[in-house]
């Protein structure tokens, strides 16, 4: 029977999950929206992965992105590995020769400088978003345009209408001052993609040593006006990878197999997690002035995690549930 | 006996031994405020004016906790603790913004402390803050001598790599076998907050690699670094830090520097950038880490993460 390795990347926006074979190839591949409910959506995935490709051997699984602590406890994850590394080892696996990775996806943003296959320097986002795929989101929605057809849009653009990119406040406000103006639609889109862009390489690029190959992914890699205003700023070609969507689902399993390769065995819980019933149990810990917000994590009546306390006290009881 | 109350938050970090024994070998009872925790944050981003850094509005909260539980409440008015240096300028107002911003306070002991040409002024607070309790002049000499002596002792427990929590119980850093050494720079009175850079330091150690600060490298070395500056660096910490950087990259070895800022300080926001600058010539891992009043771990724990990753894939060619 045939081994597969799972990658699950639960991000703000999107939860994508993928199958990779022996050989490192992607056999499937999910892209759902977590809508704010990462237990939900980890089960859908691997209920519709069950649906689709039958009861499939899996050798190994990896998480990713901000929800990965929560869905490596719900499917006993070999490993649970941050979207910088997942990133790095996905984009270097597609070329191993690529030395710059710009990745937006919904609420951040990151660049990730690599020389000789090895990362050498990172920079992610701070307190701002307005570099991120939400921002575009709250753009697009204001103009009444759905965001899929935003960058094809953009492309159409033949005068540069100037946006301010440092906040989405008042690229808003300079945006609806843009339109006041009678400018057309199809340049103001592309002038926020260069807003974009620009704040991304300000915040971000800020004295990196940008060089080519540069592979661009995450969900806002999908937007063709985002890819262009890249390579006239950057003066080079963008790479998108195929799967520029679910790097980080591929990242890590990636990484998952190479776990399982020098443990020797998995931990994964096999597909039917689907099937158990999770649930969440707040818990307000009045044991010191911290308050801390404590979430407990239930599969099928019985705690098998806990965590949000900064003392250890609930977060400890971790490895007595395994 | 009166009672004063130290807040533990901003000098705390440094000076806290000698303020300790200054003020109970002159009978007096101090009273320190607790660990930071959330009602403490949260009761000092309540009274302290909105634009203030995060670690200003920590004070305020620890002084909100102590101001009903003591006599005194000691916010010395620091403007320079060096020699033709300043510190932040928010210092010297830092007991006007407490007395305006918080009622009910007891008498507030807000003794002026500027080193800038000497070291007369600091003879005047002493005498100053003394008379309050005493009116031996030699009594007050005294209490200053051995709470001087009491913050050598400090100062070099915190050489020998402890922190200033381990240092304070006259402990020095625990043993331990580390793998390789990390350099964490920073303001003491946010790298040394577990409630404010959410325990960095247990998390590093945790992960098996043994932090080094700024206060873990004598001032010797550190001046004569700074020696080396294009330019004389007017700010007694923005010059520790850099310099610090630098010595710990080139004589501790450190693989990385992880530098920890507090949103909406002015000065690390060009020390920051002068500093990374500096370390980016040596060919060093640079990691700055910005910390405000939100309680969400996840953003700093995924950049310590891949951080530490990066580190070990440049040591062992294998990111796992």
């Amino acid at each position: 029977m045939k081994k597969y390795y799972l990658g699950i990347d639960v991000g703000s926006v999107s939860t994508n999950l993928v199958l990779l074979d022996d050989q490192g190839s992607l056999v499937y591949r999910d892209y759902l929206k977590t809508m704010g409910q990462p237990i939900k959506v980890v089960q859908e995935g691997l209920k519709i992965l069950k649906e689709r490709m039958g009861d499939v051997s899996i050798a190994g699984a990896g998480t990713t992105g901000s929800g990965r602590k929560l869905a490596g406890i719900m499917v006993g994850a070999d490993v649970v590995k941050n979207e910088i590394t997942t990133h790095a080892v996905a984009a270097l696996d597609t070329n191993p020769a690529v030395n710059t990775i710009l990745e937006i996806g919904g609420q951040d943003s990151k660049i990730i400088i690599l020389r000789d296959g090895i990362v050498s320097d990172f920079a992610m986002n701070t307190v701002c978003a307005a570099g991120t795929g939400s921002f575009l989101d709250r753009q697009a929605a204001r103009l009444q345009i759905p965001i899929e057809e935003f960058g094809d849009l953009a492309l159409k653009s033949t005068t540069e209408v100037r946006v301010a990119g440092r906040c989405a406040v008042f690229a808003e406000s300079d945006m609806i001052h843009k339109q006041q103006l009678g400018h057309r639609v199809e340049d103001i889109v592309y002038g926020l993609c260069q807003a974009l862009v620009r704040n991304y390489l300000n915040n971000l690029g800020k004295g990196k040593d940008i060089k080519p190959p540069v592979m661009f992914q995450g969900g806002v890699a999908a937007n063709r006006g985002i890819r262009e205003a890249f390579r006239r700023e950057l003066g080079m070609e963008i790479e998108v990878p195929t799967h520029y969507d679910v790097m980080g689902a591929i990242g890590a399993a990636l990484i998952a197999r190479e776990a399982v390769k020098s443990r020797g065995i998995t931990s994964f819980k096999g597909l039917d997690v689907s099937q158990c019933r999770f649930g969440v149990r707040p818990i307000d810990c009045g044991g010191c002035a911290n308050m801390c917000e404590i979430v407990e994590i239930i599969r099928d009546g019985v705690g098998i995690a806990c965590w949000g306390d900064r003392c250890g006290k609930w977060s400890s009881r971790v490895g007595k549930y395994a | 006996m009166p009672k004063v109350g130290i807040p533990r938050a901003l000098l705390y970090y440094n000076y806290f031994p000698l303020w300790k024994v200054f003020f109970e070998e002159l009978g007096a009872e101090v009273v320190l405020s607790g660990l930071t925790n959330k009602k403490i944050l949260d009761d000092g981003v309540n009274c302290c004016v909105d634009d203030a850094c995060l670690p200003m509005k920590v004070f305020h909260g620890h002084a909100v906790h102590l101001k009903d539980r003591v006599d005194y409440l000691f916010v010395p008015r620091l403007i320079s603790v060096e020699k033709n240096e300043y510190i932040c300028p928010k210092f010297c107002g830092l007991p006007d913004m407490v007395i305006n911003s918080i009622e009910g306070l007891p008498k507030v002991i807000d003794c002026t402390i500027n080193l800038r040409d000497g070291n007369k002024s600091l003879r005047k607070a002493v005498l100053e803050v003394g008379g309050l309790f005493t009116g031996s002049l030699s009594r007050i000499y005294n209490a200053y001598q051995k709470a001087s002596a009491e913050l050598a002792d400090y100062e070099r427990l915190m050489l020998n790599g402890a922190t200033p929590l381990e240092a304070l119980n006259g402990n020095g850093p625990p043993p331990a076998d580390y793998q390789y050494s990390i350099g964490l720079i920073g303001h003491p009175y946010n790298i040394y907050d577990n409630y404010v850079s959410m325990s960095i330091i247990e998390k590093l150690r945790g992960r098996g690699i043994n932090v080094l600060t700024q206060d873990m490298v004598c001032k010797e070395e550190l001046d004569r670094i700074a020696e080396g500056f294009t330019k004389p660096m007017f700010w007694s910490f923005g010059k520790k830090i850099m310099a610090a950087s630098s010595y710990l990259i080139d004589q501790r070895n450190v693989r990385g520097i992880i530098y920890l800022v507090a949103f909406g300080c002015g000065l690390d926001a060009l020390v920051g950038d002068l500093v990374e600058r500096r370390i980016r010539k040596k060919g060093v891992p640079f990691c700055m880490i910005t910390i405000d009043e939100h309680t969400g771990e996840a953003g700093v724990d995924t950049r310590l993460e891949a951080f530490i990753d990066m580190l070990e894939w440049r040591d062992t060619q294998k990111c796992l």
